[in-house]
């Protein structure tokens, strides 16, 4: 058996280079290509879990949005029906007010017609009853009139109170009598009996209807029927009650 | 056929011998570079069979190295994955015509063995550095020194000698087989020394891998667990 060192040399040689070989062209890009995929898998099995972690997020950011336009969609529908049921109950108010004020307004109107109309009424009545009652002393003999005159005069001058008279009388003024139509001298002479024989004036004012008024300086005494007409007009007046006549 | 134990120089580049393991070896480098240049042409993410193929033989290699080592795979790869694939192309060789194995002379065996001795001081001393591999050689104890230093000899030897032996062997008794009987009598006989061939290359690349891992440092264990 012999040695040969020469092929040793170039056997160790041979695989060195053979070592170097396979290593350039083997080993380092086969490991360089695994290693490159396995680097792509990683890659891969990264972006697999960011893209569903985004999605998972933007899932969540779905559902946020929807229950948060939920909750908008709900608060408008509150905030709108609110706003209704405010806008009815104000509409209701308003229509409740303009109601009232049409009614009151409504009545108050109707209150001035029927004070009108009861005015217009009162003084119609009031000349219906001037004019009738004209008419009536109109169809009287004039000595009748003066005779009832007379009479009237006479009691009611003797019904007069005592402080009426001297109210009347008690200062030095004219006392001015004014009647419906001319005074004959028996009622003359009666007034100045009575009314005492001072500074008597005797005037005639057909407005009176029939009847008499004494003016005094301070004072002033009625007996006609104008001043009756009056005192009733004024009644009707002051109240709807239905006039009483005395 | 000549006798295994004989060199025939095949021719001489100036004064420099070139005899027949020489001769195969280069053939053997030829092919195992040059199916790795044409393999590793086209590399892609997407693999096609052959790519898959020489992936799952890389990955075969780079398991059985963690698995022996108990560390990263990458620094050792390029000298394993030769040394098995080279053991293993040169093993089988037999089975071209007129072709003997380089590994069943001893000069080749030699070649890898101190290939392997040298890798074991040049790991050695990068995971530990001179003076932590040096002082491998004194443990257990400083008296073992004598007995490390004989082992880290003899365990070179013992490479070589399993090495051609087995594979030797094998064409010897092929040979003598084939020179007796003739046609078919030795096809069993050079399966099993295909099994032989295999089984060696396996083991050749094996005890290399432990040798290199007995002297690596306890940080190489660590880096793989961290690796991990």
């Amino acid at each position: 058996m012999h040695f040969d060192w020469s092929t040793l040399v170039l056997q160790t040689v041979n695989v060195l280079v053979l070592l170097w070989l396979l290593r350039r062209f083997l080993f380092r890009p086969v490991v360089a290509i695994v290693a490159e995929r396995k680097a792509a898998a990683e890659k891969l099995l990264s972006d697999a879990a960011a893209v569903r972690e985004e999605a998972q997020a933007q899932r969540a950011e779905a559902v946020a949005r929807d229950q948060a336009l939920t909750a908008d969609r709900d608060h408008v529908l509150a905030d709108a029906h609110s706003a209704a049921e405010t806008e009815r109950a104000a509409l209701l108010a308003q229509a409740r007010q303009e109601v009232t004020q049409t009614r009151e307004a409504a009545r108050i109107t109707q209150a001035r017609e029927n004070a009108d109309m009861r005015q217009a009424l009162e003084a119609e009545a009031q000349d219906l009853a001037v004019t009738i009652v004209s008419r009536l002393l109109g169809r009287l003999p004039s000595g009748t009139i003066d005779t009832v005159l007379m009479q009237s005069l006479d009691g009611w001058v003797g019904s007069l109170h005592a402080d009426d008279l001297r109210g009347l009388t008690e200062d030095d003024g004219p006392l001015v009598v004014t009647t419906s139509g001319p005074l004959s001298e028996p009622v003359q002479a009666m007034l100045r009996q009575r009314l005492g024989d001072g500074t008597l004036q005797f005037k005639i004012d057909p407005s009176l209807i029939l009847g008499i008024e004494v003016m005094g300086v301070h004072a002033c005494l009625r007996n006609n029927w104008r001043a009756d007409l009056d005192r009733i007009a004024k009644e009707l007046k002051q109240d709807d009650k239905p006039i009483i006549l005395a | 056929m000549g006798s295994p134990l004989s060199l025939h120089i095949a021719f001489y580049i100036g004064p420099v011998a070139v005899s027949t393991p020489v001769l195969v070896t280069w053939v053997i480098m030829l092919l195992l570079s040059g199916g790795a240049w044409l393999l590793t042409r086209r590399l892609s993410i997407h693999s096609s069979s052959r790519q898959a193929a020489l992936e799952v033989v890389v990955g075969a290699i780079e398991v059985q190295i963690r698995d022996t080592m108990r560390t990263d795979p990458a620094p050792y790869l390029p000298l394993i994955g030769t040394l098995f694939l080279f053991t293993f192309t040169a093993n089988w060789s037999s089975l071209l015509p007129g072709a003997e194995p380089p590994t069943a002379h001893i000069e080749t065996d030699a070649a890898l063995a101190l290939i392997v001795f040298f890798a074991v001081g040049y790991y050695g001393i990068k995971s530990r550095g001179l003076r932590g591999y040096v002082a491998t050689f004194a443990e257990p104890s400083i008296l073992m020194i004598p007995l490390n230093l004989i082992e880290t000899i003899t365990r070179t030897f013992s490479l070589v000698v399993r090495l051609f032996g087995n594979v030797m062997s094998g064409v010897f008794v092929v040979g003598i087989v084939l020179s007796l009987v003739g046609l078919l009598v030795p096809v069993p006989l050079m399966a099993l020394d295909l099994l032989t061939g295999a089984v060696q290359a396996y083991i050749f690349s094996v005890l290399a891998m432990v040798f290199i891992a007995g002297v690596l440092g306890p940080d190489s264990e660590t880096k793989q667990q961290e690796g991990k």
